[in-house]
């Protein structure tokens, strides 16, 4: 089977009832996409699939074939001169030095990168909705929440968005 | 490190954020021609040459840990370890003239490398972009004794890192000197090179000075350090050297750790908590797909296979025999967790408590906290090669070199042989200083004959770790008419904390374990308080969590806090502050509930159908209050937290942002754990197997918190990583009352017990 990934097409072995994050992970050795739960629930394994944030560890290969897979890998532009410059969500998560251990990142930020495309002007109480289901055990929630908004000003090009509130 | 990365080479190796540990030849530690002197502060110091050119590092002597010790017998410090004899930080001159700092302490979100590298960058001068840390492996013949755990790093890696990184930039300041032909005190550092002061151009590279000669000495006279005054790196917000790498998929995690021609393990797991085994076999797992060997061995067995989901498939096919062994239920294990059940041992006694609270008794309750499981969101893993002549394990943990020992006894190997890899972690919080996924790892490698990765399933890391222990907590108290507190007893019982990972005599000498009583003190000044604590046996493990005792016990004793103020018909806020003096530690809790209060706007109405709590505590030399704003769904029993306003004085700040998210982060820790988080054993068994029967908190439940963070004025850091986890659930219980009238006696406050307390 071959899957389009970061715009590459990819030679798969895995049968179509494999499941997307060990492909990526195991398979492909592209572990930027983390895994949490292997049940749906924790958002740690989240990517992009035509644009639609989708959690990798519960999607068979036959629902991605076809389709363009895009994972935290994939997620900055790579330049002419092989440097990369960061997507705004990226640039938003160092700014605000979101992360602590990092492991959720990957979803966090493919989560909010998804969401951010389909609402690019969102109010907090959208943020919080559309982030309310990735977990952080570290507790990040205050910074990814600042994060969010920062990166939805910038991708508009002016900061409209209001201050996150303390 | 630079600190505002636009743009990132895609082969980010050193580019940014941690440097991973070069490849280690079997010859080549640093440590050959190494010479110890003693500080003046009981740490030893000492170098060695490597590729070259000079490292230096130190180690802590045995007056210094003995000191540290002490601190931990008296439940102020983090647990001990092995006595050492290896050097936990390593500074070395890489061929660009650039600095590389080599630790130990590993990174689990704390931002430890960062915090440790501003403090050695203060002293070795050099610019911030031309120090680079790098995460040591054991390979480098480096040590830890206090492990990554108890808020412990910056503070007991302070003092020995600004003395050696001072006196490693005077060894070659003087080599300089030497070299250019001018007075070593007329030698200036200019980006990577020594310089002439009076003239710039006039200089020689770091690199150069190092590889000038093959044999140094440690200076005889200690090399004076800063005053605390002078500092310019330490007490800044210094952007986070692991972040880039974190946002950009790149950070490797022990479950990413990958190696050519690897396989996947997974193993069988007993069915109950009680479990022994009876006979293990390989059933119907050979001959599966991608199956490349069933491992049967005495009392472990698990398959290795070519992918994961093969692994995983093929050792439910083993087959298993099992004693179950007795059926324990939620009930009698809490029954266990009684005080009173056994031997107390006092662990505070002044005055006569006893004879004051017999006389009379103004306020009697009982508290109690549940299980708990760290759940972190990377779940254990290891990757292990084991060759004959060497054994490799990449690992996520905060206790390397207990993994080294426990990876060689288990395989039969000497520890010499064995090195291990610490990679980030995917969150710590107490459940990485364990071994087993490494050994599991090593076991099934060996019996390979190829590398072979273990990654915990969520259930088995659920279900097989070791989890927070249970606690049920007795108070007494007395206060007069003017709010002043006469007398107060906390009797405390828990599961063990420290004693599952410490030598058998240590639990026998001490009775009680230190790590199950940390915070359960009485720390107000008070002319008779009296703490005993009852050590209760469990038939399922307990262990490090995030604060050990801390936050179980400062939900009693910060509850009842508020009681008291209520029996003496005073403000929580003055009760407390009356009750502490304003020396010392006594005063600077004291500051931090001013500061709290006035933060979370005390003494000011609270928003409609909202109210606050309030709360504090001191740990680990760190004092912390809170205040939390909070409302209930009078339809749900829903405790909604709003917003904590929290005050921190951590002695002296090594990185002010760093400090403010370790606070936001136990906030998160501390409302979860007061709401939300309760694990329960059923006919034997752990019942949550995933997220499904164990919810997290997320960003809906997430109070908005801010942060305000004091300084103790004496140039000495404490830790950050653990004290705010304790005002957190009684500041919520406080506002709750405040709110209701009613107390809630027992975590998490969940809507079942928010509706049977208010009606």
């Amino acid at each position: 089977m071959n899957l389009r990934i970061n715009g590459t097409e990819k030679e798969i072995d895995g049968g179509p009832g494999a499941l997307l994050v060990y492909v990526l992970r195991d398979e492909l050795g592209m572990t930027g996409t983390k895994i949490g739960c292997a049940a749906g629930i924790c958002g740690s394994c989240t990517v992009l699939v035509d644009g639609v944030a989708t959690r990798s560890c519960i999607t068979p290969l036959t629902l991605v074939e076809g389709k363009e897979i895009t994972t935290i890998e994939g997620l900055a532009t790579e330049n002419a001169d092989g440097t990369l410059t960061l997507h705004p969500v990226q640039q938003a998560f160092i700014d605000a030095q979101v992360p602590q251990c990092g492991w959720c990142m990957s979803g966090q930020i493919m989560t909010a990168a998804a969401f951010l495309q389909q609402n690019p002007a969102p109010s907090e109480d959208d943020v919080i909705e559309a982030m309310g289901e990735n977990y952080c055990r570290c507790g990040c929630y205050h910074r990814i929440k600042q994060a969010v908004v920062a990166a939805a000003g910038t991708m508009n090009g002016v900061a409209t968005m209001q201050e996150v509130s303390a | 490190m630079s600190d505002t990365p636009i743009s990132q080479s895609p082969n980010l190796e050193p580019a940014d954020g941690v440097t991973p540990e070069p490849e280690l030849t079997q010859q080549e530690t640093p440590a050959k021609k190494r010479r110890w002197r003693p500080s003046r502060r009981g740490f030893l110091i000492g170098l060695g040459v490597v590729g070259g050119g000079l490292a230096l590092g130190y180690v802590y002597g045995v007056p210094w840990v003995r000191l540290r010790l002490a601190g931990v017998f008296e439940g102020a410090e983090g647990p001990p370890g092995n006595f050492p004899e290896d050097p936990a930080a390593w500074f070395e001159v890489l061929p660009d003239s650039r600095v590389r700092l080599y630790l130990m302490k590993v990174e689990m979100g704390q931002g430890i490398h960062t915090s440790l590298a501003q403090v050695a960058a203060e002293e070795l001068g050099v610019a911030w972009e031309d120090l680079d840390v790098a995460q040591a492996s054991t390979g480098r013949e480096m040590g830890d004794s206090l492990m990554t755990s108890g808020s412990s790093s910056v503070t007991g890696v302070f003092e020995p890192l600004l003395t050696a990184a001072a006196t490693f930039r005077a060894m070659l300041a003087g080599e300089a000197a030497a070299i250019l032909g001018i007075p070593p005190e007329e030698v200036v550092v200019i980006e990577r090179a020594f310089a002439a002061k009076d003239n710039p151009a006039q200089q020689v590279d770091f690199y150069t000075v190092a590889t000038s000669k093959s044999e140094w000495e440690v200076p005889k006279e200690a090399v004076p350090v800063k005053n605390w005054q002078e500092y310019k790196v330490i007490g800044q917000p210094l952007k986070r050297v692991d972040i880039p790498a974190k946002v950009t998929g790149r950070a490797v995690y022990g479950m990413d750790a990958r190696l050519e021609g690897m396989k996947y393990g997974a193993i069988v797991r007993p069915p109950t908590i009680s479990a022994t085994v009876k006979s293990l076999g390989p059933g119907s797992a050979e001959g599966m797909s991608g199956v490349v060997k069933v491992v049967v061995e005495d009392d472990f067995a698990g398959v290795v296979a070519d992918s994961r989901p093969e692994a995983y498939a093929a050792v439910a096919q083993m087959s298993s025999e099992w004693d179950e062994g007795r059926l324990w239920q939620q009930a009698e294990l809490e029954a266990i967790v009684t005080v009173g059940n056994g031997n107390g041992i006092t662990i505070q006694d002044v005055g006569n408590a006893a004879r004051l609270l017999q006389e009379e008794t103004s306020v009697t309750t009982e508290y109690r906290t549940p299980f708990a499981i760290h759940t972190p969101l990377e779940a254990q893993a290891a990757l292990a090669d084991v060759q004959p002549d060497r054994v490799r394990v990449w690992c996520s943990t905060q206790g390397q070199g207990f993994v080294r020992s426990e990876v060689a006894k288990a395989i039969g190997v000497d520890e010499k042989i064995v090195e291990i890899i610490p990679t980030y972690l995917g969150g710590g919080y107490g459940r990485k200083a364990g071994w087993e996924v490494a050994i599991e790892a090593a076991r099934l490698a060996k019996a390979a004959g190829a590398p072979v990765h273990v990654g915990w399933s969520r259930t088995d890391d659920m279900r097989h770790g070791y989890f927070r222990p249970m606690t049920h907590h007795k108070l007494y108290g007395r206060v007069d008419g003017e709010g002043n507190l006469l007398a107060i007893e906390h009797r405390q019982a828990s599961g063990d904390v420290a004693f599952d990972f410490l030598p058998p005599f240590m639990s026998a000498v001490m009775g009680a374990d230190f790590g199950a009583y940390r915070g359960a003190t009485i720390r107000y000044d008070v002319p008779n308080k009296r703490t005993v604590a009852w050590r209760c046996e469990l038939p399922l493990r307990t262990g490090w969590w995030r604060g050990l005792g801390l936050l179980p016990n400062t939900f009693a004793v910060e509850s009842f806090m508020d009681e008291l103020a209520v029996a003496a018909g005073v403000d929580p806020l003055a009760f407390r502050l009356r009750n502490l003096s304003d020396d010392g530690d006594s005063g600077r809790l004291k500051k931090v509930l001013q500061a709290a209060a006035d933060l979370g706007g005390w003494g000011t109405p609270a928003p409609e159908g909202r109210a606050r709590g309030i709360a504090g505590t001191i740990d680990v030399g760190t004092a912390v209050a809170m205040v939390a704003e909070v409302s209930i769904d009078q339809t749900t029993g829903k405790i909604r937290v709003h917003k904590v306003s929290a005050a921190m004085d951590c002695g002296l700040t090594v990185n002010p942002d760093g400090a403010t998210a370790q606070v936001e982060g136990n906030v998160m820790w501390g409302v979860g754990s007061a709401l939300l988080e309760e694990m329960t054993v059923q006919d034997g068994q752990v019942v949550p197997a995933n997220f499904d029967k164990y919810p997290l908190l997320t960003m809906k439940e997430a109070p908005a918190v801010e942060v305000v963070l004091l300084e103790a004025g004496d140039g000495r850091p404490r830790g950050v990583g653990e004290p705010p986890i304790g005002p957190v659930a009684p500041a919520i219980a406080n506002a709750v009352y405040a709110l209701t009238g009613r107390r809630l006696y027992q975590l998490p406050m969940n809507e079942a017990r928010v509706k049977a307390a208010i009606g």
